[in-house]
């Protein structure tokens, strides 16, 4: 057993930190404040410049996620921008990631190597606006037609979608079957026939971030992922559970920026003739702030660990971290919010857009009320009675 | 999840399994104290007496000398192993108070003898700790001094080839039944925390007497109480690593304090997750299992998310001094306070699920609510933890 990153590790994280202190952090700010149109082009400048300074590529190797070298690049990158992460994550993790772990061979070629190199830019859209945490609801249907696949319904907020090239869709493609076995993961070209992208939607946070809707007319799907039907549900449960790893990283990577600017702050604040951080309310807050952070930060690479491993009990590992570090983080943006007070609530300030970054990860990808029913049923049914 | 596809990427990176042979002590110790220890439990806390029947339980089985080579009569455990042990051990429904004593004699008492004595001190005092035959206790905690330790008032003064000790200390685990005693007291308070010393004194040396027992809210089992010396005159070849490094030997103490003193803290609250998934699957009202209210099923996912997150913070601790670094505060902080805040507010959760039951002696939740109190005082307040961490933050 061994609680500490290898030391190619932690010169890899300190390597991507100083790249995204660098060149991604001086843009967050601008990224928030854009207009819809310059959002989508600033989002692509920065997805640009991620795979130049080698952020992307972390821990993809070959057909494997490695999750635990993705997690350390993914907290750098989330506490540099975090809603460059999340656009960052839609496209090499989502995306790039399921083509990397179910796609053909031939799918794989066409895709991941631009998708790396931020040349295109994916996008997964699976939840509907009556299915989020209830991934069977969705109503999005494919059927064959002669040998295409081609699509209808629509699917409210998809990350990337006003700048994607390419989309992952799931649908059912079998109308009547159960989710388990009737869903597949359709690949979708941008200018596909049928395909529409709606206007970008603004939101409270993350608003660097180009989401919008999309809706699928008879729209005429490439191919399905890995070649075959019915593996949709499977699939996407796959890479959204790896998925949770991820968010938690952003999480994390957003208290990591919180706390930091925090102690700057109360070092250099100063009230009554000291530095605000020497007062114990500030102080105990920030010890508060950082161990939470490190817990979760713990609990994420548990988890990755737990998946790269194939342990048996990672997708619950992963529920825990992704529970934990969502809800960490909004109580560390909050204290951040409490000390630096009347200059954190003015619009503009770094941590009012990551208070207001913050929630997303609660809400995002199974909303915390959704990880604690997966967790108790997980630890409950150990003792159901014979 | 079976991870079917995915491999692991070669040497890379950190490593959180157990070998074979850890997850096997484990289980028997799992199984040794849920048969033979556990069911004593519930009687002794209730007499909120030391018990030595439950002792000798923990003596037979190697628990006592577990960290000490195989010759000083241990079985030569890693620390992790120690923690398993702990860990185990509560998770059975070993009470917090009886390993209580275990911590503070074998690390607090048996291991700073076994790490700081010469070979006269070890060979006398380690074996005979090991085995149970001899209890130890540490005294450091004063009246006037808790968390600021290196206020100590006891003194002890030189004469002729021994030292004379006056003062007291207050809140001693195991100090009513202890044989040996390690005692902290300061040679000259001038130098402060430099005058530090640490002093070996067995329980029939003059001077030395023991109060009587405290009635405490949890941790019953374990037998605390105050200890004075007056004019206790203690023969120089007792000094513990020599004048002035009592403070360093103190400081060594919160290692433990904060990995093997705290397995049993995760071992509990497994304990208590056990107990309310069973009690909610058992459980009906309204004519269904109470598991079905998504009241109970998110304090029960709170549990499984407080479990493994503090069995993380714990066994870094303990993984890191296994490998000889030196204790990381920050990281030394985090395992104590979050394990005694949110350890507590489960507990308390623990009890809630199981209503009026979980208001009662006889079930377990209760136990472990008041136990879990110790966690967030005894070692260093929370307070104190956050101390810690916001002065390192703010330096």
């Amino acid at each position: 057993m061994d609680y500490q990153l290898s030391p190619l590790e932690i010169k890899m994280q300190q390597d991507l930190a100083a790249f995204c202190r660098a060149e991604i952090a001086p843009r967050a700010k601008m990224l928030d404040s854009s207009s819809r149109p310059e959002a989508c082009k600033y989002m692509k400048e920065n997805l640009k410049l991620l795979s130049q300074g080698g952020c992307l590529e972390a821990g993809h190797i070959g057909d494997v996620i490695d999750l635990v070298a993705v997690y350390l690049a993914s907290e750098e990158i989330a506490k540099a921008c975090p809603a460059s992460f999340l656009s960052a994550r839609a496209s090499t993790f989502l995306c790039a990631g399921a083509l990397r772990l179910f796609g053909t061979p031939d799918q794989k070629q066409r895709y991941i190597p631009e998708l790396m190199k931020a040349e295109r830019v994916g996008a997964f859209a699976y939840s509907e606006d009556q299915a989020g945490s209830d991934m069977a609801a969705i109503t999005t249907v494919a059927h064959k037609d002669g040998k295409t696949w081609r699509l209808d319904g629509e699917k409210n907020i998809v990350v990337n979608a006003p700048i994607a090239d390419v989309f992952l869709v799931l649908a059912y493609s079998e109308k009547d079957a159960d989710a388990q076995s009737g869903m597949s993961i359709f690949v979708c070209d941008k200018g596909a026939k049928g395909l529409k992208i709606e206007e970008p939607v603004e939101t409270m946070g993350l608003r660097g971030v180009p989401m919008a809707g999309i809706s699928m007319n008879d729209c005429v799907a490439t191919g399905i992922l890995g070649g075959t039907p019915g593996k949709g549900y499977e699939q996407a449960t796959r890479i959204l559970t790896m998925g949770k790893v991820g968010i938690a990283a952003l999480c994390v990577g957003i208290g990591n920026a919180c706390t930091e600017i925090s102690v700057k702050h109360s070092k250099e604040r100063k009230a009554f003739g000291k530095p605000i951080g020497l007062y114990q309310d500030v102080g105990f807050r920030l010890a508060d702030m950082f161990t939470i952070n490190d817990l979760g930060r713990m609990l994420a690479l548990r988890a990755a660990w737990a998946i790269n491993s194939g342990e048996q009990e990672a997708d619950i590992m992963a529920a825990c971290a992704k529970l934990f570090a969502s809800e960490a983080v909004t109580k560390i943006a909050n204290w951040g919010m409490q000390i630096f007070a009347g200059h954190g609530y003015v619009a503009g300030s770094d941590i009012e857009r990551l208070y207001r970054d913050a929630k997303f990860g609660e809400i995002c990808e199974g909303t915390s009320e959704l990880q604690r029913s997966l967790i108790a049923s997980h630890e409950l049914d150990k003792f159901l009675p014979r | 999840m079976t991870g079917d596809t995915q491999v692991r990427i070669g040497g890379l990176s950190m490593d959180f399994s157990l070998s074979q042979e850890q997850r096997m002590f484990r289980e028997t110790v799992y199984r040794y104290g849920r048969d033979e220890i556990a069911p004593l439990c519930e009687e002794a806390d209730l007499k909120g007496e030391f018990s030595f029947e439950i002792w000798r339980k923990l003596a037979s089985f190697g628990i006592l000398g577990l960290p000490f080579p195989e010759e000083f009569g241990g079985s030569a455990a890693n620390i992790l192993t120690c923690c398993l042990a702990g860990e185990a051990l509560a998770h059975a429904g070993v009470d917090g108070g009886s390993l209580l004593a275990w911590g503070a004699h074998t690390y607090l008492c048996a291991h700073n003898i076994y790490a700081f004595g010469n070979e006269d001190q070890k060979r006398k005092y380690v074996p005979k700790l090991a085995s149970g035959e001899w209890i130890g206790c540490m005294g450091l905690t004063e009246p006037g001094s808790g968390s600021d330790a290196a206020s100590i008032s006891t003194t002890a003064v030189k004469k002729g080839d021994r030292y004379i000790l006056n003062g007291s200390k207050t809140f001693i685990t195991n100090a009513p039944v202890a044989d040996v005693f390690v005692v902290f007291a300061n040679i000259n308070k001038a130098m402060k925390h430099e005058g530090i010393t640490a002093f070996i004194i067995e329980k029939d040396t003059p001077g030395l007497t023991t109060g009587k027992p405290f009635h405490k809210m949890g941790c019953k089992c374990s037998s605390t109480s105050e200890v004075f010396l007056a004019d206790c005159e203690v023969p120089e070849e007792n000094i513990l690593g020599g004048e002035g490094k009592g403070w360093f030997i103190a400081l060594s103490g919160v290692e433990w304090d904060r990995c093997t003193l705290l397995s049993p803290m995760l071992g509990a609250a497994l304990n208590n997750l056990d107990s309310c998934a069973r009690y909610a699957n058992e459980r009906q009202q309204f004519k269904r299992p109470i598991r079905s209210f998504q009241a109970i099923q998110h304090r029960i996912a709170d549990m499984k998310v407080f479990v493994e997150a503090i069995r993380l913070a714990v066994y870094r601790v303990a993984s890191a001094k296994d490998n000889g670094q030196m204790l990381n505060p920050l990281q030394a902080a985090v395992s104590k306070v979050y394990a005694g805040d949110r350890g507590f507010e489960l507990a308390s959760e623990a009890v809630q699920i199981f209503g009026g039951y979980g208001f009662m002696h006889e079930y377990p939740v209760e136990r472990n609510f008041r136990d879990s109190k110790r966690a967030a005082i005894g070692g260093g307040t929370s307070d104190i933890m956050r101390m810690i961490v916001s002065r390192i933050m703010m330096m």
